[in-house]
């Protein structure tokens, strides 16, 4: 009887763990949204958070930690490094100009063969188990629902609804929209570390333009007034598509259809009806 | 060698084009990142062929179904997907949302109707030989599809300047409530736009997919990418932006790939957006938005 | 509560006694991942049918082990390496399969293959060329002949006929196989002493090489040998003779190639290209025939060699379930090993690498007529 519980269990092993590490994607995306910045960079850090962590892992044979604090620290440098154009755009450019970074990185990976090249790197050890994954996702949740409840959270909101007028506030927009971005990319290049570390393959086609959209999804599908949201937006994406296997060829169909009505249905996400924080209400 | 090359950007720039004026109008008018777009391609692409196959039309005539066939096609999903969320002005980034199910779902049944192989247009429908024009080869599909995409663009900024409905886009595209206040039917031009920028993308489809002889499902993805660069490097909306925009992509996918390094083509659109947003944030013929308070 | 209790334990041991009994006709369960949908669908959607046709011939003799049916469960990989490490994880922890057929793709594999290696499940590739797949562990075994055994062949007897001294090396850089196989070709171009004159590189979804070609065209080499897979193959070839590189270059493809797809997109265009393969559908003997219009007759379209690979593996497959005498994991990997067939593929058995052992069957073909014919 163990045995067989064990075997289901293992047998949806990597189904959790997605769960985790696209919670945390969500998250990564959600600590942008919340300054209104669309930035679409997130698929193109997870993309160097993974590199990185499996080459130190396959070349140097670092420890795990390490791995890891590496993994989240280089996407984190790449965003200081572009923060400061980007800082510019915003909107549709910054997206597309984002999503963009990802795409060459694509090329770049493809054209490296110390990267492997079009092969991707395979044979990661399995170092990513529940603990650490779902351990460093509710220490993570735990920051933002923090955050949000402090000065930081009403910072966030006064960006969100006018930049303009929050920078007027004495608000250092700048500032935030830096950390926002940096914070993001280091979130993402974890989960990238992460995952890299228990699908055991990595290759160059991962973390290009539909990883981006699908990131982006999760966020919106759960809806960005809470950091639940996003986590929640990740579990139903990441299910969704094991949950339908029975369905056989109209898997993608139904996926497909699930999403749309949702969105119809809940255009502020699943959790968007929960407008405002809690909190002393704002004096008259 | 040049002359040839030169030509070879031509033909690439002038689909890289047509598809681009389809899915800036979209975004210019409706505001949506309409993922579904891509889908319209393949959509169209197989329209033609179900034409061809099944109703032994010939090549323009089935041109002409595909393109209005998909049309009409995104005239209804376009309606029932993206209308109950205009109606709930709901944000922005639902759209793309909703248009991601959608092209998934659409995919997902276009395969399940035709099946996942590669299917070709018969061969009869257009000669396959080339042509010498002076230094150059030419292949008669080269030809159509210079010759379609020249047709189609001028059909296009005639309609925009000189008909009502043209003028109507234009007036919702550039502020949808004061049109709405002056009489414009919004409804009406929200079905225009969605028809013509899906029969643009067909008409991209069926070029492409006789001109390297291959349909399939999927075949509007690769396409997206590029898309997208060259609407943010033409000026989102901006019809005339797209054109030279996307014949520029054509060019210097070519020169690079023939020139410099093939390894380096696929780097090319995004390169050139990163430049563009840089130098020219507002499009190629934007004027700088000043910022009100 | 202590009666019930018993009763109970009563009931359950008599029901797992009872079932010993009725062991003889229970089927073998095999699990198999494939791309069924998504972006490679078109592979995956030829292998189903191939193995299909072998099973239904397999079980109509009597199956294996003795009169036990095999049972094919499918899952859809959908193209994407999580995917197949889910099927692969759900064929092997809920549904107990024994061994596991495919994935598709070489990209899968590597993800896949760790997890079936480290619970000791034999799994088995029909459709993956790329290098080290064998590596992965002794539990992975691979049925199609690897890019490096095939390529040399095709080369040599190329270079024998056309007296070829300069090429133009073409490629999809973003495609493990198709990159597998370029680094084969570019190892035998330089053993074989023939001179490259450019690498040229496009992406697997590219419908545009006129750059490419053009600049090719300028160099007036002997021959362009081309790594891609068969769409972007089939519209390289036809661009080629269109922007006027004489039939007098031949255009040598790798395995992409082996499919009918190429005269398909082609045309005209594509009489003369030169690839190898383990197969090709105007094979003599009667059992090529047998398995052609059989194929034909079921599924009303032309095998390729995907199918004819899937076909030949569940024979194998079945041959060492026979050998090994009981439905056991462990047991069937070592009769695979000791497994030989003669197949459609020619007589076959595994190396120590468990890739297989000779490449004898490989034969080099050339599309005359829009069909494979052998190249004299």
């Amino acid at each position: 009887m163990m045995t067989t519980l064990d075997d289901l269990l293992w047998s949806y092993q990597s189904l959790i763990y997605g769960l985790g590490t696209n919670a945390i994607l969500g998250l990564s995306m959600y600590a942008v949204l919340q300054l209104g910045q669309l930035s679409l960079g997130q698929a193109a850090f997870m993309g160097i958070g993974a590199y990185t962590g499996a080459l130190l892992t396959l070349k140097l044979g670092l420890p795990f930690p390490l791995v890891l604090a590496a993994a989240a620290a280089a996407p984190a440098l790449a965003a200081l490094v572009i923060g400061g154009p980007t800082m510019k755009l915003s909107g549709v450019h910054l997206a597309i100009a984002t999503i963009g970074l990802g795409e060459v990185l694509r090329v770049a990976y493809i054209n490296t063969d110390a990267m492997g090249g079009a092969l991707g790197l395979s044979g990661i050890p399995e170092k990513a188990d529940f603990s650490i994954i779902f351990g460093l996702l509710a220490v993570i949740l735990a920051g933002f629902i923090l955050a949000s409840r402090s000065k930081i959270g009403r910072a966030c909101e006064a960006i969100r609804e006018d930049e303009d007028a929050a920078r007027v506030m004495g608000i250092d927009v700048s500032a935030y929209k830096m950390t926002a971005l940096v914070i993001s990319a280091a979130l993402a290049g974890l989960a990238g570390a992460l995952n890299a570390h228990f699908s055991s393959f990595i290759g160059p086609n991962e973390f290009a333009f539909e990883t981006a959209v699908s990131i982006l999804s999760f966020a919106i599908l759960g809806g960005v007034t809470t950091p639940f949201g996003p986590v929640l937006g990740a579990f139903v994406l990441t299910a969704l598509p094991e949950l339908l296997r029975p369905l056989h060829d109209f898997r993608l169909v139904f996926n497909g259809l699930i999403i749309v009505l949702v969105v119809i249905f809940l255009p502020r996400g699943i959790l968007g009806f929960r407008i405002r924080r809690t909190g002393k209400p704002p004096p008259c | 060698m040049l002359a040839q090359q030169l030509f070879n950007a031509l033909v690439l720039g002038s689909v890289y084009a047509l598809f681009a004026l389809g899915f800036t109008l979209t975004f210019g008018v409706l505001r949506v990142i309409n993922l579904l777009y891509g889908f319209y391609v393949a959509a169209g692409a197989f329209a033609a062929l179900v034409a061809v196959q099944s109703l032994g039309l010939g090549l323009w005539a089935a041109g002409a179904f595909g393109v209005v066939t998909a049309g009409l096609v995104a005239v209804v999903c376009d309606f029932l997907v993206l209308t109950p969320l205009r109606r709930a002005k709901a944000p922005e980034l639902s759209s793309l949302i909703v248009t991601l199910g959608g092209v998934l779902l659409m995919n997902s049944l276009m395969q399940i109707a035709f099946g996942a192989e590669v299917r070709r247009f018969p061969a009869r429908l257009l000669s396959q030989d080339a042509i010498a024009i002076g230094p150059l080869l030419v292949a008669p599909i080269q030809l159509v599809i210079i010759a379609t995409v020249f047709v189609l663009v001028a059909a296009l900024f005639w309609f925009m300047e000189r008909t009502r409905l043209g003028t109507a886009i234009r007036a919702v595209a550039e502020r949808p409530d004061t049109a709405a206040l002056m009489g414009v039917n919004v409804g009406l031009v929200v079905s225009g736009v969605s028809f013509l920028s899906a029969a643009l993308s067909a008409a991209a489809g069926i070029l492409i997919g006789l001109d390297f002889n291959a349909v399939h499902p999927y075949m509007g993805e690769p396409m997206m990418l590029r898309g997208f660069a060259i609407i943010v490097i033409g000026g989102l909306g901006d019809i005339r932006g797209a054109l030279v925009a996307g014949l520029a992509l054509g060019f210097l996918e070519v020169m690079t790939a023939g020139y410099l390094s093939s390894n380096l083509k696929e780097a090319v659109a995004f390169t050139a957006l990163i430049l563009g947003l840089w130098l020219r944030p507002n499009g190629l013929f934007g004027r700088a938005s000043g910022k009100r308070a | 509560m202590n009666r019930r209790t018993v009763l109970a334990a009563a009931i359950v041991s008599a029901a797992t006694a009872l079932s010993g009994q009725a062991f003889a006709a229970e089927p073998v369960k095999v699990g198999a991942i494939e791309c069924l949908t998504g972006l490679n669908a078109k592979y995956g959607t030829m292998i189903k049918p191939g193995f299909d046709l072998a099973l239904d011939e397999i079980n109509a003799k009597g199956g294996v082990l003795k009169g036990r049916p095999i049972e094919l469960i499918y899952e859809d990989s959908a193209s994407q390496k999580e995917q197949a490490i889910n099927a692969a994880k759900k064929l092997i922890g809920r549904d107990h399969v024994v061994a596991i057929l495919g994935p598709t793709l070489s990209s899968e594999m590597f993800a896949a293959g760790p997890v079936a290696n480290e619970r000791g499940i034999p799994i088995i590739g029909t459709s993956n060329t790329a290098k080290g797949i064998t590596d992965i562990g002794e539990f992975v075994f691979r049925t199609s002949l690897p890019e490096s055994d095939v390529l040399p062949v095709t080369l040599k007897k190329a270079q024998a006929k056309f007296g070829i001294k300069k090429v133009a090396l073409l490629y999809s850089n973003d495609d493990s196989f198709t990159k597998s196989g370029f680094d084969v070709f570019k190892e035998t171009l330089d053993k074989l002493g023939i001179e490259i004159a450019t690498i040229e590189t496009f992406s697997t979804k590219d419908t545009d090489f006129s750059a490419q070609l053009t600049k090719i065209k300028s160099l007036n080499v002997d021959a362009l040998v081309v790594s891609a897979l068969a769409e972007a193959g089939g519209g390289l070839v036809l661009q080629a003779r269109q922007l006027g590189i004489p039939k007098t270059v031949p255009i040598i493809g790798g395995n992409g190639f082996n499919s009918p797809k190429i005269a398909e997109i082609a045309g005209d265009a594509a009489e003369g290209v030169i690839s190898g393969s383990p197969w090709f559908i105007a094979k003599e003997g009667a059992q090529n025939q047998n398995f052609v219009d059989s194929f034909r007759k079921k599924y009303n379209m032309d095998p390729d060699q995907f199918a004819a690979q899937a076909y030949d593996t569940m024979y194998i497959l079945a041959a060492a379930f026979d050998r090994a005498g009981e439905a056991d994991s462990k047991k069937l990997r070592d009769a695979l090993i000791k497994t030989e067939n003669n197949g459609l593929l020619g007589p076959f058995k595994f190396g120590a690498d468990r890739s297989p052992a000779t490449a004898e069957g490989v034969v080099v073909t050339t599309i005359k007529g829009g069909k494979f014919t052998l190249l004299q």
